[in-house]
């Protein structure tokens, strides 16, 4: 009972971290500097794969 | 109207002897000029066509001449980084944005150019990234192949203070991720623990749990709680208290005593600390992007005046940088171009749009002589210029000061809860420390003693003190921005719903700031059509914007005419074109007088008069009116009935300002005021005890609206004007403005109300503490149902502002 407690406690806050990760980077990446555009940029990527490959990849170098 | 009265590209009205036609794709379309033309060829031919379909313009674009001025490369070179030999990255403004479409096409186009590798543009600022390869293109292709599609691009490098600012906002974020995250587990943990304080827990499961809440709130305190730790140890070392000071004693009260209380087996109050610092972030956070998102126009405004600048020496021109100009230089601006520094025209005349300075919207024609400002774009042609300041010192430079003085000196305006705070933070810790002696000298054993000191400090904690005030200005400030009214802070809310009088700028403010013919009055014996088509006839060639208004009334009676002949412009005058009937003059009253026609008094009152002559002989007289807005009326109307006064504060002539303060019904109005007179003003207003709001757009208007207790500037006037200002309206409606107030005045009592619960609160529960007969358990349950109640009268306010003004179902998009 006590072990298992301890075991979802800790497995809880394993997932939790890994979710925090998540945000720290995404933070880091500059996803929130511009949370306009998205909402227009979604309706635009249809039929660009490359360039939309692209994009994405010329977001990580951000000050 | 018939369709083929504006161009396809542009939306302009196709002036008739520009028309251009041509076949794309088996249809038959009209454009206004060559320009359009092409880049409607441009546009199409990548197969953007969608671009026509989903553009939403609702301002007009860049005047025209913009578009002469070249790129050079060797400028350009120092706003480059290099990543590596074939990956560089240029960050610049583009001007001339009005929509998600213009950017849509931005993006698009950039991308297909060749080199360029990723071209991204943020929708709120208008600073766009271009990532290329520079042994393929050069920043100079980038920068023509956007002015190609109309837009101004400018290099931009952002300053050492806004880089700043952006890593705070997010190290903001990330604090409130942390503490968010971290007071969700530590919630499932309090769970427990308060089952188990009423139903009965294993001791060492207990203990566990405690041992988990406290390593999880430890991050929380001392990492997201930070910044208020160092604003309370910065405001000990002040000497005045204020709410960060407030709250860190709280929660490190709390923190400190649970710890303790974890060593010696009591009840833990993790939760308490964590939450406080939690929801006070968020607070925070919301502000921060409020602030955020008015602060880029500064960029845009000092960016306009151009990085180089043509020199003459010796009747050669050289391109230099205009921070080396120095007084007593000459240099060339072409037409298209902007003056880089404050200057005075020594030979030449030209039309210069000042709008970007004075948020007029009419070019002013400047001779030699006069004085021109750095920013201004010349119109019609080439002139040469006396450098009389250097970059640092121009009128914008020197706004541009004015204004961050000002903001500094209203920095320190203090809010309500920090003044609540200077008295209550030393009223707690006296009252701990007499609780503390008292039950020390009388029996008690240290441990009580120090227990109910404790206690004492765990009820003042000030949860629902310190959330009254961020909670009432979060739920407003989001009510508010859904419906494009930008508060730039608490202190503003609680400032606007103090003000009791509203001064008005008139140009863009109260009028729309686009001129429009009021009446035509023809000579006797001749149709309004007549003078109406000899006018429209030789204005057809004329960007100016009275030629526009003109152009636009013969569209609407139908009148469609053509130019063979040569219309000759005499700047700041007027027109004169020759054709089979003799010599056209259209102008002003002196331009008319001066070529030897007599002309008859007209009382025009408030409007602008445009004459026309035929041959010598007068023919009529146009009366054109910037109208003003639809709902200025009733707005005004509905400031007084809140019991506020109103004042029209204008640079225009004294007949005009009279006139509008009629119409409108305003308490008050002074005419013929320079930009310090309007701030004099108000400082004036303000030292006889009143609380003033300037309304305004233009540069000249930047003083008051920084002088004023509160500023508001609305959206499309000057950049510097939105950066001024405490308060923005993002649609330009003066229905916000009174909207605004409504939603500050609502706060100011929702956070008097909250103040005065949380209030009472301490006010039962301090003495009972004090006197040792409140358990800490218990104590913190009375706390967390006291936050419970300023919450849900905070989240009220957020229904009454929705029930008061419904939102239109989908917001404009402008």
């Amino acid at each position: 009972m006590f072990k298992s407690i301890v075991i979802l406690i800790v497995l809880s806050l394993c997932i939790g971290t890994g979710a925090w990760l998540f945000f720290i980077w995404t933070v880091k990446r500059g996803d929130f500097d511009d949370v306009e555009g998205p909402k227009y940029r979604m309706l635009d990527e249809d039929d660009l794969p490359e360039e939309q490959k692209h994009q994405l990849k010329g977001k990580t170098h951000e000050k | 109207m018939s369709l083929h009265d504006t161009c396809v590209h542009c939306k302009l009205p196709i002036p008739p002897a520009d028309l251009v036609i041509d076949e794309i794709d088996g249809k038959e379309l009209h454009f206004c000029c060559r320009g359009c033309q092409g880049v409607y060829r441009i546009i199409t031919g990548a197969g953007l066509g969608n671009f026509y379909k989903r553009r939403d313009w609702t301002e007009q674009g860049m005047p025209a001449g913009v578009f002469e001025a070249e790129f050079d490369d060797k400028v350009l070179a120092s706003h480059v980084t290099t990543h590596n030999e074939t990956t560089s990255e240029i960050s610049l403004v583009v001007e001339g944005i009005r929509c998600a479409s213009c950017i849509w096409l931005l993006e698009k186009l950039l991308s297909k150019e060749p080199g360029v590798e990723a071209m991204q543009v943020n929708y709120a600022t208008h600073r766009a990234q271009v990532r290329f390869n520079p042994q393929e293109t050069s920043p100079a292709q980038i920068f023509a192949a956007i002015s190609r599609l109309g837009y101004q691009p400018h290099p931009f490098t952002a300053g050492a203070a806004q880089q700043a600012a952006a890593r705070e906002q997010r190290s903001l974020l990330i604090r409130f991720g942390t503490a968010a995250f971290l007071s969700l587990q530590l919630m499932g943990f309090s769970f427990a623990l308060y089952g188990g304080y009423f139903h009965g827990i294993d001791p060492t499961v207990r203990q566990m749990i405690q041992y988990f809440a406290a390593a999880v709130t430890t991050p929380v305190i001392f990492y997201s709680g930070w910044p208020f730790l160092r604003g309370a140890w910065r405001s000990l070392k002040n000497r005045a208290p204020s709410m960060d000071l407030l709250i860190a004693m709280g929660v490190l009260t709390a923190y400190s005593y649970s710890l303790y209380a974890l060593i010696t087996g009591g009840e833990v109050y993790f939760d308490t600390a964590a939450m406080i610092i939690t929801l006070i972030l968020l607070g925070r956070l919301f502000e921060g992007s409020a602030r955020h998102r008015s602060i880029s126009g500064i960029d845009k405004l000092l960016q306009l005046a151009p990085d180089t600048a043509n020199l003459i020496i010796a009747e050669e021109v050289r391109t230099i940088t205009s921070a080396s100009l120095t007084p007593g230089d000459l240099i060339l601006v072409r037409p298209g171009e902007r003056i880089p520094v404050d200057c005075q025209i020594r030979d030449g005349l030209a039309e210069l749009d000042e709008s970007t300075i004075t948020g007029e919207p009419l070019p002013v024609l400047r001779i030699q002589g006069e004085s021109v400002s750095a920013g201004t774009l010349n119109l019609s042609a080439s002139i040469r210029l006396i450098v009389e300041r250097v970059a640092t010192e121009s009128f914008i430079a020197r706004m541009a000061q004015l204004v961050e003085d000002a903001q500094n000196r209203k920095a320190p305006i203090q809010s309500l809860a920090d003044r609540i705070a200077s008295i209550f933070v030393p009223l707690v810790t006296l009252i701990a420390l007499g609780t503390w002696v008292f039950w020390f000298f009388n029996n008690a054993s240290s441990a009580e003693a120090l227990l109910n000191a404790v206690s004492v400090l765990i009820v003042a904690c000030p949860c629902a003190l310190g959330l009254a005030t961020p909670t009432a200005v979060l739920v407003a400030s989001g009510n508010a921005s859904t419906r494009g009214i930008l508060f730039r802070g608490g202190d503003i809310l609680e400032m606007a719903g103090r003000v009791d009088l509203v001064a008005f700028d008139k140009t863009g403010t109260l009028t729309l700031g686009k001129p429009t013919v009021e009446q035509i009055i023809p000579a006797p014996g001749l149709s309004e059509d007549e003078i109406l088509r000899l006018a429209s006839r030789v204005e057809s060639g004329s960007s100016h914007p009275i030629a526009r208004s003109i152009r636009a009334r013969a569209n609407l009676a139908g009148i469609h005419t053509g130019v063979d002949e040569s219309v000759e412009t005499v700047p700041g005058c007027g027109l004169r074109m020759f054709d089979s009937k003799g010599e056209v003059l259209v102008g002003s009253r002196n331009f008319l007088s001066e070529n030897g026609v007599v002309v008859p008094p007209v009382s025009a009152g408030a409007l602008t008069e445009v004459y026309v002559s035929l041959n010598g002989v007068w023919q009529g007289v146009f009366l054109i009116h910037d109208p003003l807005r639809d709902e200025a009326n009733q707005a005004v109307t509905r400031l007084q009935h809140a019991g506020l006064q109103t004042v029209l504060l204008t640079g225009d002539r004294p007949e005009v300002a009279k006139q509008v303060s009629t119409v409108l019904a305003i308490t008050n109005y002074h005419a013929s005021l320079s930009p310090a007179d309007k701030a004099a003003w108000i400082v004036a207003r303000q030292q006889s005890g009143q609380k003033v709001m300037m309304v305004g757009d233009g540069i000249n208007d930047a003083p008051a609206l920084s002088s004023a207790d509160v500023g508001c500037a609305m959206a499309g006037g000057t950049d510097i004007a939105l950066e001024t200002s405490d308060l923005v309206l993002t649609k330009p409606n003066l229905d916000r403005l009174c909207e605004a107030i409504f939603i500050a005045r609502k706060t100011l009592q929702v956070v008097k109300q909250n103040l005065f619960w949380a209030f009472a609160y301490n006010f039962v529960t301090i003495p009972l503490a004090a006197s040792g007969k409140l358990a800490p358990v218990w104590a913190a349950v009375a706390m967390a149902s006291s936050s419970i109640l300023v919450v849900s009268n905070s989240l009220r306010l957020g229904r009454l502002i929705r029930r008061s003004f419904p939102v239109a179902k989908r917001p404009t998009n402008n």
